[in-house]
């Protein structure tokens, strides 16, 4: 169990310092130019080339990016090149505000879609599959943005009950931030959803045609014991790497839906990052998503064992 | 300008975040048409021609939604990442430009150059006070110019005031007077200081000015965070009287559609330095809670040729070009008939120094053009984008219409994102647009005179910069015109770029705004207000 997670916790550094080696290569490679970028369009050359020579521009990249990482070991993400202001208390903040949509995302979608895929499941081609199947694949088919914009139309121009954009900035307390975040939600939720259902429908499928369910039927249980004690386990082993994947795309790919909703987030940090060629922000934007992603599956698996029954009943044998 | 804005333009993000999520935007639009058109599909509401105006409620708070410049947008108005909504709220300049293109007083009241137009002599208002209490002199002036001619701080406005201002010529004989000495005469002068970068701050500000905002304005800062929200509120002491509004509240929205979403949803009256689609443009007017106003003649569309590049080295074949199109016919495609046509020629019409010469369509004439310089049936590659919504249509307008003179156009797709970086200036023909707003002496310098970093057809000609000389030193102000003239006359005959239109900019805004009034770069913050 030690062994196993200390090999997880390694491939896990080596991922993140994979992300960022290949976001960097990849942010050497866009065209345009950090120093014209950050001076605007109407800068003139004189201002651009003095901008260049003060950003260290002209050092081979290499150089630069032993640099960085050497003060990312130090917690350091350096300075943004735009607004010159540490990149880590910027990037926190949309952190924090990211994840309070992921986390009420989470919430929703994993809630509804457990419900709705066993319903599913249990109901197999009869008529509330087809139906919660059907809606599954429009949702998984409709881009998030689409179900943001429809959403906007419906919720706040037709009948205005909450707001379209957040007119808030990054630093804005959670509170204020609120009732900005049910839309997103409800957009993200919906796509999220489609996934999980899917998956759960299936795996619940799968399992109620299992030995051990049918024995425990034998036992005469009543379907929902059987349903909740026995199936359901089994059943989330394989959604719950499903789940975990999609709390990591929240966290890095939630860019479209911010920017619709104007949302502070991760998001809609990155893509202003990637506008502006603000390299440091970037990079701890990556780095930052590298490591939500693994731990996210590092959580998935540790999850996958608690859940499991063999591995239950072994840990109680060995006590 | 270019982009846009280029020297005079305003913030050069505006058409950029457009081009982000574009596609969004356009879906978006054409999701919300049938949801708000009144009448039916196959006739499309009509836009809106002008602003509400009215007796306003006395007070409210206007909220505005706008692009921002930059993470790292600035209140300085010298500075090329001027947060530049506030700067017209806060500040005020020596001279304004009215509609008409004339150059009108600001805390300037009185202008006269020296016989020689090697010195000008401005006399300031008085009784202007800054936000902070301390009276409006000279010496505020002086520094202000100063500044901005300071290599340093690298201003925008900079590269066209440096070559004029001699920093050590700056005179203050009186409080009230201001004597400004110039490298050599021109008596064109006052016209180059009715750049939005050259609002006057207060002598030694130059550090904090960024934050402070303290400017003479009818506005006085409350907040402002660089791409975020912000609040100016009324100046009960400035020297024009009071605004009519209590407070401006300005919200930063890098995506198009978030800002026209906010404006639908009722969470903001007007939408900045956005140039709505004509799609979008038509469910905003045809919505309960907004409407539509025109910038009129805001910007000028351009296929520049590179002077420099094969085939466009060649006079005949640039002139050849230009016969062979229509305008009129790139005005219905990509204007939807609503421009005003340009005639190759930058010049806004109707403007003090505008001529009206043009080339006429001929595309018999533009064939013989060609057979002359040995370019019979030319193939050429138009470079266009998602930049802006109108490049594309104008670049397929224009193919359609050259096909009849024999050449044939391919237009070409590049990405919005790096198109001012790797397509503009590069390409030796692309699709491509500028702001109006600065006088003419300024546009025909920068955009046209031989190497000007703006100088995007990279054209040259010793004729046309002599005539601009020469304008600059004649005093006489009929005989300037002349010059002017001759120098469109030459832009026209002669040079890289093809001007087919002036366009509206489609400004979406609240049914409430009454008084909404913005030309070239001037926003009526005075008079403008809410439906009582």
């Amino acid at each position: 169990m030690l062994f196993y997670v200390t090999r997880r916790l390694l491939s896990a550094v080596v991922t993140v310092l994979l992300a960022s080696v290949m976001v960097f290569a990849a942010v050497q490679l866009l065209p345009g130019d950090v120093a014209t970028q950050v001076l605007g369009q109407d800068a003139t050359p004189e201002a651009v080339a003095a901008l260049r020579d003060q950003m260290d521009l002209n050092r081979p990249a290499v150089l630069r990016f032993l640099d960085w990482i050497a003060g990312v070991v130090r917690g350091d993400f350096g300075v943004s090149l735009v607004s010159g202001e540490a990149v880590a208390g910027t990037l926190w903040l949309h952190l924090r505000n990211t994840m309070l949509i992921a986390v009420a995302t989470v919430a929703v979608a994993v809630t509804s879609s457990i419900v709705l895929g066993v319903l599913a499941g249990l109901y197999r081609d009869r008529w509330p599959d087809t139906v919660i199947s059907t809606l599954t694949l429009i949702g998984m088919s409709v881009p998030e943005f689409v179900v943001a914009t429809l959403l906007v139309l419906a919720l706040s121009i037709t009948v205005p009950v909450l707001p379209a954009v957040v007119l808030d900035e990054a630093s804005a307390p959670v509170a204020d931030l609120l009732p900005a975040i049910v839309l997103p939600t409800v957009a993200l939720s919906v796509v999220m959803t489609a996934y999980i259902v899917r998956m759960t429908r299936t795996s619940v499928i799968d399992v109620m045609a299992g030995e051990f369910v049918t024995t425990a039927r034998l036992k005469g249980i009543g379907t929902a014991r059987v349903v909740v004690r026995h199936a359901l386990p089994s059943a989330l082993l394989p959604t719950l790497n499903v789940i975990a994947m999609n709390v990591a795309w929240l966290v890095g790919g939630v860019a479209v839906v911010e920017n619709v909703f104007n949302y502070p987030g991760v998001g809609q940090l990155m893509l202003e990052a990637v506008h502006n060629r603000d390299l440091p922000v970037l990079q701890a934007i990556a780095v930052v998503s590298a490591v939500v992603y693994v731990l996210c599956n590092l959580a998935a698996d540790l999850g996958a064992m608690a859940l499991n029954p063999r591995l239950r009943t072994g840990e109680r044998s060995t006590r | 300008m270019p982009r846009s804005p280029g020297s005079a333009g305003n913030p050069p993000q505006v058409p950029r975040r457009t081009a982000l999520l574009g596609g969004a935007g356009a879906f978006g639009a054409a999701v919300l048409l049938p949801g708000c058109g009144s009448s039916g599909r196959d006739e499309a509401p009509p836009i809106p021609e002008g602003a509400a105006t009215g007796t306003t409620a006395d007070g409210g708070v206007l909220r505005m939604a706008r692009p921002p410049a930059s993470q790292a947008e600035t209140l300085d108005p010298a500075s090329s990442l001027s947060a530049y909504e506030y700067l017209g709220a806060l500040y005020n300049r020596l001279v304004r430009m009215d509609e008409s293109g004339q150059v009108t007083p600001d805390l300037a009241t009185e202008w006269e150059p020296s016989e020689d137009g090697s010195t000008w002599t401005f006399r300031l208002r008085d009784g202007v006070t800054f936000h902070d209490g301390t009276p409006f002199t000279s010496a505020d002036a002086a520094y202000t110019l100063r500044r901005i001619v300071d290599p340093g701080l690298a201003s925008p406005q900079g590269t066209v005031l440096e070559p004029l201002i001699d920093p050590n010529g700056l005179g203050t004989p009186e409080p009230g007077v201001l004597v400004v000495g110039l490298k050599e005469p021109n008596f064109e002068f006052p016209a180059l200081l009715t750049s939005y970068h050259c609002y006057v701050i207060p002598e030694d500000s130059g550090d904090t000015i960024g934050r402070s905002g303290i400017g003479t304005g009818p506005f006085r800062l409350d907040t402002f965070s660089p791409g975020g929200r912000g609040r100016v509120v009324a100046n009960g002491d400035h020297w024009e009287g009071p605004p009519v509004l209590d407070a401006v509240e300005m919200f930063a929205m890098t995506d198009i559609q978030a800002r026209v979403n906010a404006l639908m949803a009722g969470q903001v009256d007007l939408v900045s330095q956005t140039n709505l689609d004509f799609a979008t443009a038509r469910v905003v007017g045809a919505s309960e809670r907004a409407t539509i106003a025109r910038s009129v003649n805001a910007q000028w569309y351009v296929l520049p040729m590179l002077t420099t590049a094969e085939p466009f080295t060649d006079p005949r074949v640039r002139r050849a070009m230009k016969h062979a199109y229509d305008p009129r016919l790139v005005i219905d495609v990509a204007l939807q008939g609503t421009g005003v046509v340009g005639n190759d020629n930058p010049v806004p019409p109707d403007t003090p120094y505008w001529t009206d010469h043009a080339l006429e369509h001929d595309p018999d004439r533009a064939r013989a053009l060609l057979a002359e310089a040995g370019h019979e049936n030319l193939r050429v590659d138009l470079y266009t984008s998602s930049y802006d919504p109108v490049f594309t249509p104008m670049a397929l307008a224009y193919r359609d219409s050259v096909a009849e003179a024999g050449i044939d156009v391919t237009v070409r797709n590049a990405s919005a994102d790096s198109y001012y970086t790797q397509i503009w200036m590069q390409r030796p023909l692309m699709a491509t647009y500028w702001y109006t707003g600065r006088p003419a002496d300024q546009l025909l310098n920068q955009v046209f005179r031989s190497g000007s970093s703006y100088n995007e057809t990279a054209w040259s000609n010793a004729d046309f910069d002599t005539l601009l000389d020469d304008a600059r030193r004649t005093a006489d102000e009929d005989r300037r015109r002349t010059l002017y003239q001759d120098a469109q006359l030459l832009v026209v005959e002669e040079g890289g770029a093809m001007t087919p239109m002036f366009a509206d900019r489609l400004v979406g805004l609240s049914r409430d705004v009454l008084n909404y009034r913005e030309y070239g770069f001037e926003f009526d913050y005075l008079n403008i207000g809410l439906r009582p």
